[in-house]
C-alpha cells in the first residue's frame, strides 16, 4: 500500500476497530499522513509531499541550542 | 449534586439574606445576588449558573433545546465533519451528540460552544441574551480574578473513574475522526493542555492551561502545534535547551468556562484556573492532581486526561489542519507527545470541535474572551471607550465604540489597540464608532460606515506593519498594513458643515419592547 500524500510504501496498521471488525487505520511512517479504510481519500496536489522535502519543512518552534546543565 | 433551576426571582433583604446567599453558593456551586426592592421598581435578581463538568452544561443545553442527539449509528467520516458545518450553517446552532460511532465504544459532542444561545448558557445567563450584554457581564466578572481553584482528592475526581498505563491506545477511548477532509489525521481541536515552567516548576501562576492543535500520529503518540508566541513554547524552550521532556496533560470534555479560559489569551504569570473561578462569578473550579507529574493539576471532571511528555528536541511532519481563518494551514515539523497514561470517566463523551468557513464553534468560543482583554486594556489608558468588539477573526477585524472628547481624538483608541500585545498582530481593520453605536450590532455599524466616513479623510493606510501569520493575506507571512477607517461623528476643532439631529426614540419605547417580547412568548406556546 502507498501513502497517498508522499507515495512512500513504508505503509503500516496504526490500529483496527475497538468495536466489529469494521476499519482500520493506517499510517504513513515517512510523512506521519493517517487515513482510514472507509475514508475516500483524495490528497489535493498543493498537500502533497515529495519524501525528500519533508527534512526542509519549518521547524515549529525553532530548537534552541543546547545549553550545558 | 443538586442543581437549582435557573430563575429570576424578587427578593427583599432581611438580614438573612447574603447568609443564604453563601449556603447556596457553597452547596450548589450556584452564586445567587440579592438586590433591595428599591420600593419604586423592582430589580431583577441575576443568577450565575457554575457548571460542574460538561455532562452538567450538556443538560442544560438538552433543557433550553440546544442539543440534538443523534441515535443512529454513524460513520466517523464524513458524518461528523458535517454535522459540525451544519450547525453552523443553522439559525438555532445547537450542539449535536452522536451516541454510536461505527467501531468505537463511546460517543462525541460537538459544537458545545457554537452559538451565542450556548454561549450565554455557558454563562448562566437566559439564552436569548445579547452579545453586549453577554460581554458586559464577562467583563464585570473578569476583575474577580484571581479565585483560586479547589484541589479535590483523586478519589473525589470524576476524572479518576478508570486508569489505564499498559497497552495505551487513544482510539480505545476516543472515536477519533477527520474533521475536514484536507486534514493530514485525526485531531484533537478543543484539549485543555497543562503544563508548568521546569524553571519554576512549582508556581502555580506559571502553570500553563491552554488549547492547542493536537495530531493523532499513532496509537500513543500525538503531535502539538507550539506556535513560538504561545506560553507553552515558553516552558518547552526551557526544557529542550537541557534536553528534557515536558511532562504534559491533556484534558478533553471540560466544563465549558475552563475551555473557554483555556483558549483566552491571558498572561504568562496568570493562573487559567483562578480565571475561571472569576467567571464563574466567584464560584471556584475543581482540579485534581495529574498522575504522572506532581505539580500538573487537571479539571477534576473531565471526561478524558491523557498524561505523557513533550519529547525533547523532536519535530516530525504535522499537519495539514484546517485553520480559523477558514483556510488550511500546510504541514509543518511540530513536536511530539508521548502517552504513558490515560484516566477517564465511566462512558466518556468525546467533545470536539468544528472549525470551517466562519463563523463555526470556534468564532463564538474565541469571541469575547479576545474582546474583554482587549477592552479591558484600551479602558485602562482612555475611559471614553465604551466597548470593544474584537470578535471577527479573532481580532483580526476590530470594532471600537469611543466618545470622541475634540476633533481627531477617536482615533488614539486605533493606536492604543496597535500597541497591545495582541492587537500587534492580529488588527489589521479598525474601524472607530461614536459611543451610542453598539459595536456588536452590525446593522448599527454599517450604519455608521455608510453615513459618517468620508474616504478622503477617515481611512488611514499604515504600511509594512507586524501582520497574523494565518491571515493568507499577510505576505510575507508576518507583515502586513493596517487600515482605520473613523467612522465617528466629527467634534470640533474638526469641521462639521452638514451636523444633523439624531432621530431620537420615543421614552414609552422601552415599556412596549416588554409588551410586545411578552406577547410574542405567551403566543408561541
Amino acid at each position: 500500500m502507498k501513502c497517498p500524500r508522499c507515495d512512500s510504501d513504508t505503509v503500516r496498521v496504526m490500529t483496527k476497530s475497538p468495536v466489529g471488525d469494521v476499519w482500520e487505520v493506517y499510517v504513513c511512517d515517512t510523512c506521519c499522513y493517517s487515513w482510514r479504510s472507509t475514508e475516500d481519500i483524495n490528497v489535493h496536489d498543493v498537500f502533497k509531499l515529495k519524501p525528500e522535502d519533508i527534512c526542509k519543512l519549518q521547524h515549529i518552534p525553532p530548537i534552541p541550542p543546547l545549553k550545558s546543565k | 449534586m443538586s442543581q437549582l433551576p435557573f430563575w429570576n426571582f424578587l427578593l427583599r433583604i432581611n438580614g438573612r439574606g447574603n447568609r443564604i446567599a453563601m449556603y447556596i453558593k457553597r452547596f450548589y456551586h450556584v452564586n445567587v445576588k440579592f438586590h433591595k426592592n428599591s420600593g419604586t421598581h423592582k430589580e431583577v435578581i441575576y443568577m450565575a449558573k457554575a457548571y460542574k463538568d460538561l455532562r452538567e452544561f450538556l443538560a442544560t443545553l438538552e433543557k433550553e433545546g440546544q442539543l440534538v442527539k443523534i441515535k443512529e449509528e454513524v460513520n466517523p467520516e464524513p458524518s461528523i465533519g458535517a454535522a459540525g458545518r451544519a450547525c453552523a450553517n443553522m439559525k438555532s446552532k445547537p450542539a449535536v451528540l452522536f451516541e454510536k460511532v461505527k467501531g468505537y465504544k463511546y460517543s462525541v459532542v460537538t459544537n458545545v460552544h457554537g452559538s451565542w444561545q450556548n454561549h450565554a448558557l455557558m454563562l448562566g445567563m437566559p439564552k436569548d441574551a445579547t452579545i453586549k450584554e453577554q460581554f458586559f457581564e464577562l467583563n464585570r466578572r473578569w476583575d474577580k480574578f484571581p479565585v483560586p481553584p479547589v484541589v479535590v482528592p483523586r478519589e473525589k475526581a470524576a476524572c479518576k473513574e478508570n486508569t489505564i498505563t499498559e497497552n495505551i491506545n487513544l482510539f480505545e477511548v476516543l472515536p477519533l475522526y477527520r474533521i475536514n477532509d484536507q486534514d493530514g489525521g485525526f485531531f484533537l481541536s478543543k484539549a485543555s493542555v497543562i503544563t508548568a515552567d521546569p524553571e519554576f516548576p512549582n508556581d502555580s501562576n506559571k502553570l500553563n492551561v491552554g488549547t492547542y492543535r493536537i495530531q493523532v500520529k499513532d496509537v500513543d503518540r500525538v503531535g502539538i502545534q507550539a506556535l513560538p508566541f504561545h506560553d507553552i513554547a515558553i516552558q518547552l524552550a526551557k526544557a529542550e535547551a537541557v534536553n528534557e521532556p515536558l511532562p504534559i496533560a491533556i484534558a478533553l470534555g471540560n466544563a465549558p468556562l475552563v475551555t473557554f479560559m483555556a483558549s483566552t489569551p491571558v498572561s504568562y504569570i496568570q493562573n487559567e484556573y483562578e480565571f475561571v473561578g472569576a467567571l464563574q462569578d466567584g464560584v471556584p473550579t475543581e482540579i485534581t492532581k495529574a498522575d504522572t507529574a506532581d505539580n500538573l493539576y487537571v479539571p477534576a471532571h473531565a471526561e478524558v486526561v491523557l498524561e505523557g511528555y513533550i519529547m525533547p528536541r523532536v519535530r516530525t511532519c504535522e499537519g495539514p489542519f484546517g485553520e480559523f481563518p477558514g483556510s488550511y494551514s500546510g504541514a509543518r515539523l511540530q513536536c511530539e507527545i508521548k502517552i504513558t497514561r490515560i484516566t477517564h470517566r465511566n462512558n466518556p463523551i468525546f467533545e470536539n470541535l468544528y472549525l470551517g468557513m466562519p463563523w463555526t464553534e470556534i468564532d463564538y468560543l474565541m469571541a469575547l474572551n479576545t474582546s474583554v482583554p482587549m477592552y479591558k486594556q484600551l479602558k485602562e489608558t482612555i475611559p471614553e471607550v465604551q466597548a470593544v468588539n474584537s470578535m471577527y477573526t479573532h481580532g483580526i477585524g476590530e470594532i471600537i465604540s469611543v466618545k470622541s472628547r475634540y476633533g481627531g481624538f477617536a482615533k488614539s483608541a486605533a493606536f492604543r489597540m496597535l500597541c497591545t500585545t495582541h492587537g500587534t498582530a492580529y488588527a489589521k481593520i479598525i474601524i472607530l464608532v461614536d459611543e451610542f453605536v453598539d459595536p456588536f450590532d452590525l446593522d448599527q455599524v454599517m450604519w455608521a460606515l455608510t453615513t459618517r466616513v468620508k474616504p478622503s479623510k477617515d481611512v488611514t493606510v499604515i504600511q509594512n506593519c507586524a501582520g497574523m501569520p494565518l491571515d493568507p493575506s499577510s505576505n510575507p507571512a508576518g507583515m502586513h498594513d493596517k487600515l482605520i477607517i473613523d467612522a465617528t461623528t466629527p467634534v470640533a476643532p474638526e469641521p462639521n458643515p452638514r451636523s444633523v439631529e439624531l432621530l431620537k426614540p420615543s421614552p414609552e419605547t422601552p415599556k412596549w419592547e416588554e409588551i410586545i417580547k411578552n406577547l410574542m412568548a405567551a403566543s408561541g406556546k
